[in-house]
Order: structure tokens, then C-alpha cells, then sequence
């Protein structure tokens, strides 16, 4: 069969050494926000009172640690679940072993990233910040508008400034190329 | 007249915990050129019986009088090899210990020609100390062969016994009314399901009955002064306002007493009169008057009569006990769940305590053993227990409180044994079943009673402010799903801290803590009764969370750590102590000033200084202190540290 | 107190679609005398680009900081998500100096340098902390007696706790004492710590309205006669989602959702039109019949 459905297959089976990368973890613990991934000790408190969790069976935090700390990084980069995080930090909040479980989640989707895996409403944003600055295209209707509501104009963004700080974190080209994939 | 110094040197592989980094041939050979050296050599474990023996003959065949040992920490075999010296005719102070390991060996694993060279180093410094040592005088003095017990929980009351039986005088000093702790408030004990009561009673008639036991019960010590061996506490009896001898225990008085206040053995779920006893089976068998909330109607005064036990003006005494050597046994408190406002304990009234639960059961508690709910008085129908509270969390205490497990366990077996059709279930991250019984006690109560363990922490509870219901959040992690399900009673496995006078009895003791907060064994594995305070002990839960047969281990340890301490009626003191150069001292009194153990006194007539030999610890404050010199620490002395200094530098 | 002065941080959300907020606030402001100062240049706090690189939401926060403290200003602005991340970026770069350092290193291309000179504070906390409850009470020259309505503080107002930390993120109170300064009768709810689920709405829509909509009916199930949100991204949830929140739960609520700012506004005597509510897709009309 071919490589993609081998690949299927694979996820459906039982875990075996191949299928794990040992520098994962590590991988996740250098950036900021992950550094305490293998402190995790399973309790089931962030699931627990995660309110995305009790909505859908496809989305839950432990799982998603542990698949980072067990070194299952195909499977996780490329899960779904990991972009129905709210970022509600519920769980940092009740971890008792003080993991920033939210932040771990973000360092998993931004490795994602690097990867070339990007949900589409972020590859908006992110253009859109590259041109104007801000988040969203604001229509001149609504600029104009501001006159009426007796509203200051909206200051405008310094997008040079700003194109400038994002190339230098190598930001644009994370939401514009389609890199290949990742072996 | 000092006799030349004829220096045996010994470098310890110890395994390859040095020989591993360290090149311990070369240093052993390295030592031979060394003035006063006589011999040098490397052996692999020198604490072992040949090791020791090996240094006895070499003392024997070559009249070595003085011996280096290039090893590990003196606090590990500092009292063997001296004691190899003292066998073989040679004071035992005449050994100096190079500490090769852990501050060579150990600290340098990856560098071993400098670690080597290291060795090399301390161990020139050890020989030139040992040239300039001198014999010190072992002291003996007179040990009192009584003790003092601090707390009269099932610990203290087993320490007591033990040493009660062994002829020594027993002071047993509990600041509750009554002896019994935290045992007399369980209703049963894992994992027999012994009654607490029927186990504990018959010892605390035995501890109040035995002649060599005096019990001074809502006492609290206050004071130490002393040393081991001679001990003086004073000890603050406090007001009762009943009068001891007078007291029959009938109860008259309770009964005609208008007023309520709420009852701290039942957790104050309960109420008990002002005067009365904490509970019915107290002993010593006194009334107290909780005098804050005494209206002075003087109704007791008249139920007592001519028993005349009662007297509203009665002051607190302060008494001083003299003994030989100190058992804590002062026990732990309970968490207080409040903060985990998640919880929401305090807010919720349905939502309780361990220790809660505990009386509720309890046929002599607030509800005569019925389990009511506390929202409407209602028999709960779905119970939920929560673990780990307050335990096992990096935010609150890190450690594990070791009996959560099994006391949930076994309210929960209770609760299906009074009620099989209850729904009860656990929610933990790991069962630690760990003793003799207990992984059976937990199967059981799995198999046999139903009841069911669901395996994730809880994240949080919420309530259903119309039925005060309560609903778990949880992960079943085994499933890998989150639950929110609906219950009428939660009880929350709250962990063990230290009794809340620990901080009191550790500054009055002068004892350590360890990072948990309990107070500090000598060393974790071999010394588990000891501190570092000579003639001081501690037991039971004080030292850590556990249940009652480790407590018992431990009373009864502590009890055997006393006699062989005392038994002789003498006790060896600390040799290294200070001593005054007379004539060099001007009576100026700074070293008074920097004895932390009041050990100095000046003698007036001659305007020197003075040291009370056996309250001296030698810590050195004194000398260096001293302006003049005139204060030395015998063993530390200027000529033997200087020694060291010169050596120090190839 | 005269003399309040603050950058005051706009971000995307309030100029694309919720500007009855910034409306509201600036009326508000204006009469209780603090001054909201623009900041020239700014651009977005980089929370919408968190998830894609942290490295990029860094800079563009930093940014920001470095404007206001070129103005020499604490930062106070109205969404929860801004004020969360620009305060969270602020302490990092103040406590990490391998991190200050790096972000400093890419700021330095720009002209600029983080300094660690000011603090950020969203609006309700600057009201309550800064300006205070009782001078507040003092402006309340129509306290909404009629009234009883619940908040949505909203995550990023509560958590996570080492970084927002005004609050009690298991028992707040900040908002309730904000309320109820407006002489409203503040109503408890189930799980009112919850969620919105703004955030991915647009990864499953499905999951946003669920979260939103169990709150809406447990604020219906009290009684509450509004919703008070101090996001504008919250405001979405509630206020534009609620016709599909509707249909999706079969179930009417015709709740209708105020901004705190607005609901001061009317306490203080301004009128519903000049404080915009009648720009909100769930109609106001009963809320307004109940303050006369």
C-alpha cells in the first residue's frame, strides 16, 4: 500500500519505538512557556476543567502532553484537536505541578507552524497585520465613520516598523509559503 | 611534654566512589614524604571490619600515635575510626579526617588529575593538623534517668509505656485536656477495622495508671535549659479553673450548665457544655471551663458542692521538670482546604473534610455515627471522595501524605457497609496501599463492597445552588474523558501538616526542620528517631505523615533510643569543648555575650572567664570572639587551623 | 482622581466592528476625568499570531510597550485579550533578561528599546484600583436600581493567575463590586468563570456557540436582565452570535449585552443613544424600559 495509508495504518496501531522521537520533548521543554513538559504527572486536572473538553471527545490537554512527552510528534503536530485550545489558561491555573499547560499547547502549534501547518483563519491575521498592522482590514467606511461618532481618527499603524520586526522573527514566510513536507 | 608525631595515613577507595575519580595510590604515595609521616597507604573500604583492622595493627606494629584518614565526610565514619583509636590505646582525638569525597570525588567527577591533585592537597593539610593535635579528655557526667514526653497521642503514650516499664521517670506533658490525639477522634482503623477507641482506651488507663507516668494534661512546655543528660523545662500547667484533686469526674456540673460552645473534637461540627469534657472517655478524667464564653452563673459551683472542685480564679503555674532526655511526639494537623477555593470547601456546605467524615461516623460523634449531609440533615444517597488535597501539589505541599488512601478507602468501605445501595466513589491519581494489609483492604473494597475508583485529580466542584448537590469535574483518565458528575456529598482527603505548635517546640528545642516542615530526623534511613540535638528525640507524625503502626514503631524506637542513652546513669560528653588561656584573659565578657548556649560565666574574684564544660557544644563563637586569643576551641585550636592554612598551598 | 493619564492601547477588535465600546468609554473617561492618551503608531498586541509564532506576538507587544513608555504612560486598554498579553509580554520582559535581551535585539532594528518603565491595566482594573469604587459611586447620578445582571469577565480578564492577578479567577469579585456601584443588582451564575470560546471560532464554530450558549442559559436560569462584558471579542459572542446561538439551542434568550462602560455611562445620566447601545444587534429595549 502507499506511504500515506501505510502511515494510516500505523496510527491505529499499537505504539512501537519507530514511531517515537526522543528529542520531542526536549524540543518543546527549550521554548518559553514549555519548559516543565515532562513534570507532568497524569493527573487529569487540566482535562478535567478544560471547557472545550466537556464539549468534545476530540479535544483534551493531557492527551496532547502526553503524546509530547512521549515522543509521538507526527501525530501530534498533525492532530486537529491541538487548535481547539480557547487559551482560557483554566488548566495553568489547577496544574499542580505548575505547568503552563495552555503555553505547551501554544509551543506545540507554533513547532506546527514551523512545519507549514497553519489553519487558515491565521494565515489571515497574520496578512492582514502584515499589511496594516492591525488584526483585521479596517473598511474607510468605518475610518470615516469615527467623524460622526465625534471619535479621534485611528492612529495609524507604522507598518514599516512593523513588517520589519516580523521579518526579523521569520514570521511571514511561516503564513505565505507552502514548505514541503516535513520527513 | 609532646611526644613526636609518628602519622599513619590511610586513603579510602571507598568502591570507586573515589577511586573512581581519584588516582588514591598516588595520593597514598604522595603522603609518604610527608614530615611525621611514618606509613601511607590505600586500601578499598577502610570502614569495613578488615579496613579497621588493618589500622589497628598498623598502630600496633609501627606505634603510630596519630592517624589521617583521606575518605569520605567525617559525619559518616568520624565516631568509627575514632573509635578504632580509643581501641587501640590511642586517644581517640588524635584522628583527622580528610574529606576526599564529597568535597573531591563527588563535586569534581569530570576532572580527576585536579581532583587528584585536590586529594593530594586536603590530604597534606590533614597530616599537618594531625601533627599539632593533642589528646583530649573523654568526660563523663551524670544523666537524670527521667524523661519528658511532649504530646499524648498514641505516640507519646507508647514512648511512655515503654520507658515507664523500664524504671525511668516518665513526664508526659499533653496540651489538650485530655491524653488520646488524633486516634481518639477515629471512629475505626485500617485495615482491621479495629474500634480506635477499644485499642486506645485500655492505653490510656495504663499510661494514667502507671506509677512512673506523671501526666500533665492542658500543659504546654515553655522553656528548656539544660543539657543532655540534665535537662530543665518548665512547663505551663494551664487554667482549668477546676481543681485537679477535687474533681470526681460525675459530671454534675455539665449537666445543669446553661451554655454551648462548639467542640473541637468533633471538629466542631458539634457542641459540648462550657464546662464539660471533651469527650466522654477523657483522661485524665478532669472538667474544664471554657472561661471566654463563662457567664459566671455559678450553677456548677452549687451541682459540685461539697466536692468544691471548682474555682473561677484559678491561675496558670509554670512547673520545672528536671530529665534526662526528651521524646516530641507533638503529632500534625490537618489541611486546611479553604484556600483551594476550587474546592470549595467553607462555601459549599456539603462539601467536608477527612476528618470530618471520620466524625460523622463515629458513634461517639456529633451525629451518633449517622451519616447526615450537612445541608439538609438527609442521608446523602451518592458520595464522592476526592484525593490528594492539599498533597502531592507543587502550589500547596509537594509530598504525599501517605495515609489519604487508605482512611478514604476505608470511609468508603464503611459507608457501603452501613448503606450497600450508596453510590461511592474515589477519585485519585494513585492508591498507595502500602502496608501490611492494605493492597487487600483495597481489592476488597473494590470487589467485595463496590466501591468505585475513578482514576483523575479533581479539577474542580461546582454546586447546584437549589439542591446543594455538588458535581465533580474530573478526567477519567484511564477513558481519557472528562466527567462532571452529580453527587450529595463530597469529602476531600485532606493531607497531614505539622501540628501548628510545631514552630513553638522547634525554637524552645532548638531542633531542625526538613524542607516539608516536619521536624528533622538525624538521618533519613539509620537515625529515624533522632535529631542532631543530643538527648532529643522525636516520633510519630511529627516527623512525617504515617499511620498508627509506624507511629507505635517509632514511639517504641524512641523509647529504646532513650534507655540505651541513660541506662548507665552517665553519659559521655562532647570532648570538643572551649578552655581559657587564664592568663591571657582580660575579663572583658565578649565571649558571654557570644555563647548561644549560656555555657560561659566570668568568674568574678580572678576576672576571668569560665566554661560550664558540659553545656558547651563547641561551636567556637566564643573564640572567635575573643580579642586576645585568649579563647580557644580545644581540637580547633589557632596552631592546629593555621597548620592547615600554611599547608594549604603547595 | 485628577490626574489620571494613560496611553490608551485601541487594539484591532474595538475600531473593526465594536466601536460602541470605545464610544462608551471615552464618554465615561472623559467625565470622571481620566485622560486617554492615543497611541500613535501602535499595532495589533500579536495575540491573534500567539499560536503561530510566540516570537512574533513578543515583538509586536513589545512594540507597544515601547510606545507608551516613549509617552511615558501606563497602558489601559478594553480588551481582555490585549490587556492580558501586553501585560503578560511587559512582567516577562522585566523578569527574563536573556528573553529582554533578544527581543531588545530585534526591537533595536526599529529604532526602539524595551525599558521595563510602565504597567499595563485594562480598564476595569484601572476603574477599580486606580480610580476607585467609591469616587466612581460618587458620578452614579441614576443608579439602575430596576436592574439586576450578571457578568462575563471573560478568561483573559481572571487568568492565568500569575499574570493577571487583580482578581480571584475561583471567586472574582472585581466586576461584581463594579456592578454594583452602578446601584445594578449583580446575579451569581453556574460556571460564570467559563469561557466564551471566541478564540476558535473559527476552528469549529460549533464548539464557541456551545460554550457561549450554556452560559446564556444559565444567565437566563437566574434571572439576569443583561450580560456586562469588558471584551470586545466576548461583546461578539453574546451580542452578534446570539441569533445563531438561538437557533442552535432551540431556545430564546433576547438577552441583551452591555459593555461596563455602558452601563456606567447610564448610571452617570448619559443616554442610551449617545452611549451607542442602540447599535447592538440584541435589541436593548426592555433593559432601557427598566431604567426610566
Amino acid at each position: 500500500m502507499g506511504a500515506e495509508a501505510a502511515a494510516e495504518v500505523e496510527t491505529k496501531e499499537t505504539i512501537r519505538s519507530s514511531r517515537l522521537d526522543r528529542n520531542f520533548p526536549k524540543e518543546v521543554m527549550k521554548h518559553h512557556g514549555g519548559e516543565k513538559l515532562l513534570l507532568c504527572y497524569l493527573c487529569g486536572s487540566c482535562a478535567g476543567g478544560c471547557p472545550v473538553g466537556r464539549l468534545t471527545t476530540d479535544y483534551n490537554p493531557r492527551q496532547i502532553v502526553r503524546m509530547a512527552s512521549l515522543g509521538l510528534k507526527d501525530e501530534v503536530l498533525k492532530s486537529n484537536s491541538l487548535w481547539f485550545c480557547t487559551a482560557c489558561f483554566t488548566c495553568t491555573d489547577r496544574c499542580p505541578q505548575g505547568l503552563e499547560v495552555a503555553s505547551i499547547i501554544r509551543v506545540i502549534r507554533n513547532l506546527a507552524a514551523e512545519r507549514g501547518i497553519v489553519p487558515q483563519v491565521f494565515k489571515e491575521l497574520g496578512s492582514n497585520i502584515l499589511e496594516t498592522g492591525l488584526a483585521y482590514k479596517i473598511p474607510e467606511l468605518r475610518l470615516k465613520k469615527r467623524e460622526e461618532q465625534k471619535l479621534p481618527p485611528l492612529p495609524l499603524s507604522d507598518t514599516k516598523a512593523v513588517d520589519k520586526l516580523l521579518e526579523a522573527t521569520g514570521f511571514p514566510k511561516m503564513i505565505k509559503e507552502h514548505p514541503k513536507k516535513e520527513a | 611534654m609532646p611526644e613526636k608525631p609518628r602519622i599513619g595515613v590511610y586513603v579510602c577507595h571507598c568502591g570507586l566512589n573515589i577511586a573512581g575519580v581519584v588516582d588514591v595510590k598516588k595520593v597514598a604515595q604522595d603522603a609518604k614524604s610527608l614530615p611525621g609521616v611514618v606509613m601511607s597507604k590505600d586500601y578499598r573500604y577502610l570502614c569495613s571490619v578488615p579496613g579497621q583492622d588493618l589500622i589497628k595493627k598498623d598502630i600496633k606494629e609501627h606505634k603510630l600515635n596519630r592517624v589521617v584518614v583521606a575518605a569520605c565526610t567525617p559525619n559518616m565514619h568520624e565516631a568509627t575510626f575514632r573509635k578504632v583509636l580509643e581501641e587501640s590505646g590511642v586517644n581517640p582525638y588524635l584522628l583527622e579526617i580528610a574529606n576526599i569525597r564529597e568535597h573531591c570525588s563527588w563535586v569534581h567527577r569530570n576532572e580527576p588529575q585536579k581532583a587528584t591533585r585536590k586529594s593530594t592537597e586536603l590530604t597534606t593539610m590533614a597530616v599537618a593538623r594531625a601533627r599539632s593535635l593533642e589528646p583530649l579528655v573523654v568526660k563523663e557526667v551524670d544523666a537524670l534517668k527521667s524523661v519528658l514526653v511532649i504530646g499524648g497521642g498514641i505516640t507519646g503514650i507508647n514512648a511512655a509505656i515503654d520507658l515507664a516499664e523500664m524504671g525511668f521517670q516518665v513526664y508526659l506533658v499533653e496540651r489538650n485536656e485530655s491524653v488520646g490525639g488524633r486516634m481518639s477522634q477515629l471512629d475505626k482503623t485500617f485495615p482491621t477495622l479495629d474500634c480506635s477507641t477499644c485499642v486506645l482506651g485500655p492505653k490510656m488507663v495504663e499510661v494514667y495508671r502507671h506509677p512512673n507516668i506523671k501526666i500533665l494534661s492542658y500543659s504546654e512546655v515553655v522553656g528548656l535549659e539544660g543539657y543532655v543528660g540534665n535537662f530543665k523545662v518548665q512547663v505551663l500547667k494551664k487554667p482549668r479553673y477546676v481543681i485537679e484533686e477535687n474533681c470526681t469526674g460525675c459530671g454534675e456540673c455539665s449537666t445543669v450548665c446553661p451554655i454551648e460552645v462548639p467542640n473541637y473534637w468533633n471538629m466542631n461540627m458539634g457542641v459540648r457544655k462550657c464546662i464539660s469534657l471533651p469527650f466522654e472517655h477523657a483522661v485524665p478524667l478532669i472538667y474544664r471551663i471554657d472561661m471566654d464564653n463563662c457567664i459566671k452563673c455559678y450553677k456548677c459551683v452549687e451541682a459540685c458542692g461539697a466536692r468544691q472542685a471548682i474555682l473561677f480564679d484559678q491561675e496558670p503555674e509554670t512547673v520545672e521538670l528536671n530529665v534526662g532526655a526528651i521524646v516530641v511526639a507533638i503529632g500534625f494537623d490537618p489541611y486546611d482546604p479553604t484556600k483551594d477555593e476550587q474546592y470549595g470547601y467553607g462555601v459549599y456546605p456539603n462539601v467536608i473534610t477527612g476528618l470530618e467524615m471520620e466524625r460523622l461516623l463515629s458513634a461517639a460523634g456529633p451525629t451518633g455515627g449517622v451519616i447526615n449531609r450537612p445541608s439538609d440533615l438527609k442521608e446523602p444517597k451518592r458520595v464522592a471522595f476526592v484525593q490528594c488535597v492539599g498533597s502531592r501539589n507543587l502550589k500547596r505541599n509537594p509530598y504525599c501524605s501517605r495515609v489519604c488512601c487508605m482512611y478514604s478507602i476505608k470511609h468508603a468501605r464503611q459507608l457501603k457497609e452501613k448503606h450497600p445501595e450508596m453510590e461511592v466513589a474515589v477519585y485519585y491519581m494513585d492508591i498507595r496501599a502500602f502496608g501490611k494489609g492494605y493492597e487487600e483492604f483495597y481489592e476488597q473494597a473494590g470487589r467485595e463492597y463496590k466501591v468505585q475508583f475513578i482514576r483523575g485529580r479533581v479539577s474542580e466542584i461546582t454546586e447546584d445552588t437549589k439542591t446543594h448537590n455538588l458535581i465533580v469535574h474530573a478526567e477519567d483518565t484511564f477513558l481519557g474523558r472528562p466527567m462532571e458528575l452529580e453527587y450529595d456529598m463530597v469529602v476531600l482527603a485532606i493531607g497531614l501538616e505539622p501540628h501548628s505548635t510545631t514552630d513553638k517546640i522547634q525554637e524552645i528545642l532548638k531542633i531542625a526542620r526538613s524542607p516539608d516542615k516536619f521536624l528533622q530526623e538525624a538521618h533519613p534511613k539509620l537515625r529515624p528517631v533522632d535529631t542532631l540535638a543530643a538527648g532529643i528525640y522525636i516520633a510519630g507524625a511529627c516527623q512525617g505523615p504515617k499511620d498508627i503502626p509506624d507511629s507505635v514503631a517509632q514511639a517504641k524506637a524512641a523509647a529504646s533510643s532513650v534507655a540505651t542513652l541513660l541506662h548507665k546513669g552517665k553519659i559521655r560528653i562532647e570532648s570538643i569543648i572551649a578552655s581559657v588561656i587564664e592568663d591571657a584573659c582580660t575579663g572583658c565578657g565578649k565571649c558571654l555575650k557570644a555563647c548561644p548556649f549560656q555555657a560561659i560565666s566570668l568568674d568574678q574574684t580572678r576576672n576571668v572567664a569560665t566554661i560550664v564544660e558540659a553545656k558547651c557544644n563547641g561551636c567556637g563563637s566564643c573564640a572567635a570572639t575573643c580579642p586576645v586569643g585568649a579563647m580557644q576551641l580545644r581540637h580547633y585550636k589557632d596552631d592546629q587551623i593555621l597548620a592547615m592554612i600554611e599547608n594549604a598551598v603547595p | 482622581m485628577a490626574g489620571l493619564r494613560y496611553a490608551f492601547f485601541l487594539g484591532c477588535t474595538i475600531p473593526y466592528r465594536v466601536t460602541s465600546y470605545e464610544v462608551s468609554a471615552r464618554k465615561v473617561a472623559a467625565k470622571l476625568g481620566i485622560e486617554l492618551v492615543e497611541m500613535q503608531g501602535f499595532n495589533c498586541c500579536g495575540l491573534p499570531i500567539d499560536p503561530i509564532s510566540h516570537d512574533a506576538m513578543l515583538v509586536l507587544a513589545a512594540r507597544n510597550i515601547c510606545l507608551a513608555e516613549q509617552q511615558n504612560l501606563n497602558i489601559t486598554t478594553l480588551c481582555t485579550g490585549c490587556a492580558i498579553t501586553l501585560r503578560k509580554v511587559n512582567r516577562m520582559l522585566k523578569e527574563n533578561e536573556e528573553l529582554r535581551e533578544t527581543v531588545n535585539k530585534h526591537l533595536k532594528e526599529v529604532g526602539m528599546q524595551f525599558k521595563g518603565t510602565i504597567e499595563v491595566m485594562h480598564f476595569a482594573h484601572v476603574l477599580a484600583e486606580d480610580y476607585g469604587i467609591e469616587k466612581i459611586k460618587q458620578h452614579v447620578k441614576k443608579p439602575l436600581a430596576q436592574l439586576q445582571v450578571s457578568e462575563h469577565a471573560g478568561c483573559h480578564f481572571l487568568r492565568p493567575i500569575e499574570y493577571a492577578g487583580f482578581d480571584d479567577p475561583e471567586d472574582p469579585t472585581v466586576l461584581k463590586e463594579l456592578i454594583e456601584a452602578t446601584g445594578a443588582k449583580y446575579l451569581d451564575y453556574m460556571d460564570k468563570t467559563n469561557c466564551c470560546g471566541f478564540t476558535v471560532i473559527a476552528i469549529d464554530d460549533k464548539i464557541s456557540l456551545q460554550l457561549t450558549g450554556s452560559k446564556l442559559s444559565n444567565m437566563q436560569d437566574v434571572g439576569a436582565q443583561a450580560v456586562v462584558t469588558v471584551c470586545p471579542s466576548c461583546f461578539l459572542m453574546f451580542d452578534v452570535q446570539q441569533p445563531r446561538i438561538e437557533r442552535a439551542f432551540g431556545r430564546t434568550f433576547s438577552m441583551p449585552v452591555v459593555h461596563y462602560t455602558q452601563l456606567l455611562g447610564l448610571a452617570m445620566g448619559m443616554s442610551a443613544h449617545e452611549l451607542e447601545l442602540d447599535t447592538h444587534r440584541v435589541a436593548a429595549t426592555n433593559l432601557l424600559g427598566k431604567i426610566g
